[in-house]
């Protein structure tokens, strides 16, 4: 009976994961920033909601999230994860203060056991966030008067990431993972001309761009003591290439991740952990960055409570230096059905800084997890 | 409570996340823009017309849906004429049985024309009606009916002005009635049996011409049975009746041709072709201009305004009534003068041309939407017919410089946009 479960949850894992690779990855965007509008874009995270709310610290112990692919090895019951996110932008320039709005499903996991010691798992996750929309005011000289115009450049877009992982625990006190990512995305980019004199007829031209590339992973977590787990992390990106119909536009190196983790439970219901990653962007022309999270779970019942903080930079922004990001979160959970659906919400407050640009968000998350 | 309060957690929480989405905010360039940007283009593309010729004869007199009169001194004299449908020899006596009797005399008739266009301007406007002989067919000119338009040979003319200023808007039994829509003028004039006698021989059949004066020049179109406004002639007869002697009947009828013949006086709307784009007059004339876009307006980019830019060799004569429309209208085939003229309403650009417009004055036709649909439909030909419209209901001509004067040739007037620089980081 066991092995007929097991063989039957493996195969709704394959199912699975064959439907995730498959899903089209236009609205993944994690979030908007006007810090996608030069470069790449806005890297997105790869975390669950309760990740997420511990700053992001838990990520690379949560195997709901993919940010280690060793996680998994402690997703002991086939697991479904999805996010929604809605955030409330403001971004202050110059003197002036727009405020923006979007929600996203920034980010979808599976995961079960095919053993007692090896997991796989999959799901896909916002890579780069391509999602903008500019408008600007000028004017030309036509026919020997100055004509004013309104243009519009917009994106609306993401680079998803595809993951298929495994992990595998080896003894009580250590565990590995390794995951391939396939990167794949569109964005629809529109640019419109509008003059003010309607004589002249405005143009609107549009293009889907799309991007793909291919990345590894593997990381790996250790016990010393019974209360402390420490992971390590590294992934690597190959390139992401843009192509537009069949034509190749772009083409630039993707960064490769280091990152350490350290998870401490004093308690059954008490849990604290701290992340550290950097990333090689200037392989991919933009700047280098190290993130930073720290965050702490408290509660081991139906109801925890989470909260977190993370800084860092990011990669992509004017003048000479990384724009900075921090962040504040806090959230909580309700389990359903015997601890089968889990529900988990999230609200996260985020400072986004640089080349004169104040960037404040507030976002809403929502999870749902569902364990069949 | 319990449950009341988590609904209400949950509303709140599913209008907060509910699908929203604003992402559009004003630029600051060039920090927070794309690296690509919109580029708009104005040129003049001073060679792209080539191989433009002129025909004639598309629309002639007869075929033309407005008789043409004008009495435009030193330069054309043209006058309507038309020949009546036969009434036959009798007419309807009794309605109740149909029986008819025949006819033995008439009273007087009268002849409706209807003015669609006149020049408001040129006052006491007259028509002077002239009898004509019965043979009147499309090959009939000014000439072969000159003997016909003296003036001891005129019916009797009637002052359209005069009768307008009546209270009454008629006299004497003429009268006039103006369409407050379209601002027709319809004119009945009275004539009496010895201006019309009646035929036996000819079954009632009838030529009349019509010519047109004023105090100033003068220039009027009638209407024809092209356009469904065709002259009537309404007879009043006298039929023989077995009861009595004779009873009195009408009968209208219509006309079986109608046209118009006109005398050029001046050199100056000499109808011969030369090598300039002529469009318009009598009979009418049409040219051809052929496009040789380059590659990057075919294919490439997004056109906001387009404005062909013809310059004026021979300015066309006549009075301010005869301004006309001037149309840049795309073909289905590109077979010279014989080029069927495409359906498809965006494949046609029309501009006003008054008359005034003086030698080496420019006219200007915006074409935005038919370079739009040679870049869409990239199999169409890049030929425009340059035509009056409609034709042959004005008398003026135009004529531009050719593609082979390089100086003063056609040229296409651009403004556009690049396309854009997309999938650039």
């Amino acid at each position: 009976m066991r092995q007929a479960l097991r063989r039957l949850g493996g195969q709704a894992v394959g199912t699975a994961l064959a439907l995730l690779t498959a899903y089209p990855a236009n609205r993944l965007s994690g979030q908007d920033s006007q810090f996608s509008v030069r470069g790449l874009g806005v890297p997105g995270r790869w975390e669950s909601v309760r990740a997420r709310t511990t700053g992001g610290a838990f990520g690379p112990f949560d195997p709901r999230s993919s940010v280690a692919d060793v996680s998994l090895a402690d997703a002991l019951q086939l697991t479904a994860t999805a996010v929604e996110a809605t955030t409330y932008r403001r971004a202050e320039i110059g003197g002036s203060r727009d405020d923006l709005r979007s929600s996203r499903f920034p980010f979808m996991s599976l995961a079960g056991p095919l053993s007692r010691r090896f997991v796989v798992g999959g799901g896909f996750a916002t890579y780069l966030d391509r999602t903008y929309s500019i408008v600007t005011r000028d004017s030309q000289m036509l026919r020997g008067a100055y004509a004013p115009y309104t243009d519009r450049v917009g994106s609306d877009g993401a680079v998803a990431d595809l993951r298929v992982a495994a992990a595998a625990r080896l003894g009580s006190w250590i565990a590995i993972g390794a995951g391939a990512h396939v990167l794949s995305g569109s964005s629809r980019q529109t640019a419109q001309r509008i003059y003010d004199d309607t004589t002249f007829l405005g143009t609107t031209q549009t293009a889907v761009v799309r991007y793909d590339g291919f990345g590894i992973s593997g990381s790996v977590a250790l016990d010393p003591v019974r209360s402390v787990r420490i992971v390590g992390y590294a992934r690597s990106d190959n390139r992401l290439r843009a192509r537009l119909g069949d034509t190749e536009t772009d083409r630039v190196d993707l960064p490769t991740t280091l990152g350490a983790a350290l998870r401490w439970s004093p308690s059954p219901s008490a849990r604290v952990a701290g992340t550290v990653a950097w990333r090689s962007w200037s392989d991919a022309g933009g700047f280098n960055t190290t993130s930073w999270s720290a965050g702490a779970e408290v509660g081991a019942g139906p109801t925890p409570f989470r909260l977190g903080v993370r800084g860092g930079q990011l990669p992509f922004g004017p003048g000479t230096a990384a724009p900075t990001e921090f962040g504040v979160t806090l959230g909580t959970g309700k389990s359903f059905s015997g601890n089968r659906a889990l529900v988990d919400l999230g609200l996260e407050r985020l400072v986004r800084k640089g080349g004169g640009l104040t960037e404040t968000a507030w976002t809403v998350l929502v999870g749902l997890t569902i364990r069949p | 409570m319990r449950r009341v309060a988590l609904a209400a957690a949950l509303t709140v929480l599913t209008a907060a996340t509910a699908c929203t989405e604003d992402v559009t905010a004003p630029g600051h360039c060039p920090d927070f823009c794309p690296s690509g940007s919109i580029t708009g283009v104005d040129t003049v593309l001073q060679t792209v017309v080539q191989r433009d010729s002129a025909f004639r004869g598309f629309v002639r007199p007869h075929e033309a849906s407005a008789l043409l009169a004008a009495d435009l001194r030193d330069t054309i004299d043209s006058r309507a004429i038309f020949l009546t449908l036969p009434i036959g020899d009798s007419l309807v006596v009794e309605s109740g049985t149909g029986a008819r009797g025949q006819i033995v005399g008439v009273d007087s008739l009268k002849l409706t024309v209807t003015i669609t266009r006149r020049d408001t301007s040129a006052h006491n406007l007259t028509l002077v009606y002239y009898r004509l002989p019965l043979d009147l067919d499309s090959t009939k000119t000014f000439a072969d009916l000159a003997g016909a338009w003296t003036t001891a040979d005129s019916l009797r003319s009637l002052n359209v002005d005069d009768l307008l200023a009546q209270p009454t808007h008629s006299a004497l039994g003429d009268s006039v009635y103006v369409d407050t829509l379209s601002n027709r003028v319809t004119v009945i004039a009275k004539l009496d049996s010895a201006m019309a006698p009646y035929v036996v021989a000819d079954s009632g059949k009838a030529a009349f011409g019509v010519k047109v004066v004023a105090d100033s020049r003068a220039s009027i179109a009638l209407g024809s049975v092209e356009a469904g406004l065709g002259p009537l002639l309404t007879w009043f007869a006298e039929a023989d009746s077995v009861a009595k002697d004779t009873v009195p009947r009408s009968s209208t009828v219509g006309v079986r041709f109608d046209s118009f013949v006109f005398d050029l006086l001046s050199p100056s709307v000499d109808t011969t072709l030369d090598s300039t784009l002529a469009v318009g007059g009598m009979p009418v004339a049409r040219s051809i201009m052929r496009f040789a876009l380059p590659r990057l307006i075919r294919d490439s980019v997004q056109i906001s305004r387009a404005t062909l830019v013809l310059v004026t060799a021979r300015p066309p004569e006549g009075v301010p009534a005869d301004s006309f429309t001037l149309s840049a209208h795309g073909v289905l085939a590109d077979f010279s003068a014989k080029s069927p003229l495409s359906p498809d309403p965006s494949r046609v650009a029309t501009t006003r041309v008054h008359i005034g417009i003086a030698r080496a004055d420019t006219v200007r036709i915006e074409m935005a939407d038919i370079l739009r649909s040679w870049q869409i439909d990239t199999l169409a030909p890049t030929t425009l017919a340059l035509r009056q419209v409609p034709e042959g209901t004005e008398f003026p001509e135009i004529r531009f410089e050719p593609s082979t004067n390089l100086a003063l040739a056609p040229a296409l007037h651009v403004t556009y946009v690049r396309r854009f620089p997309f999938g650039k980081p």
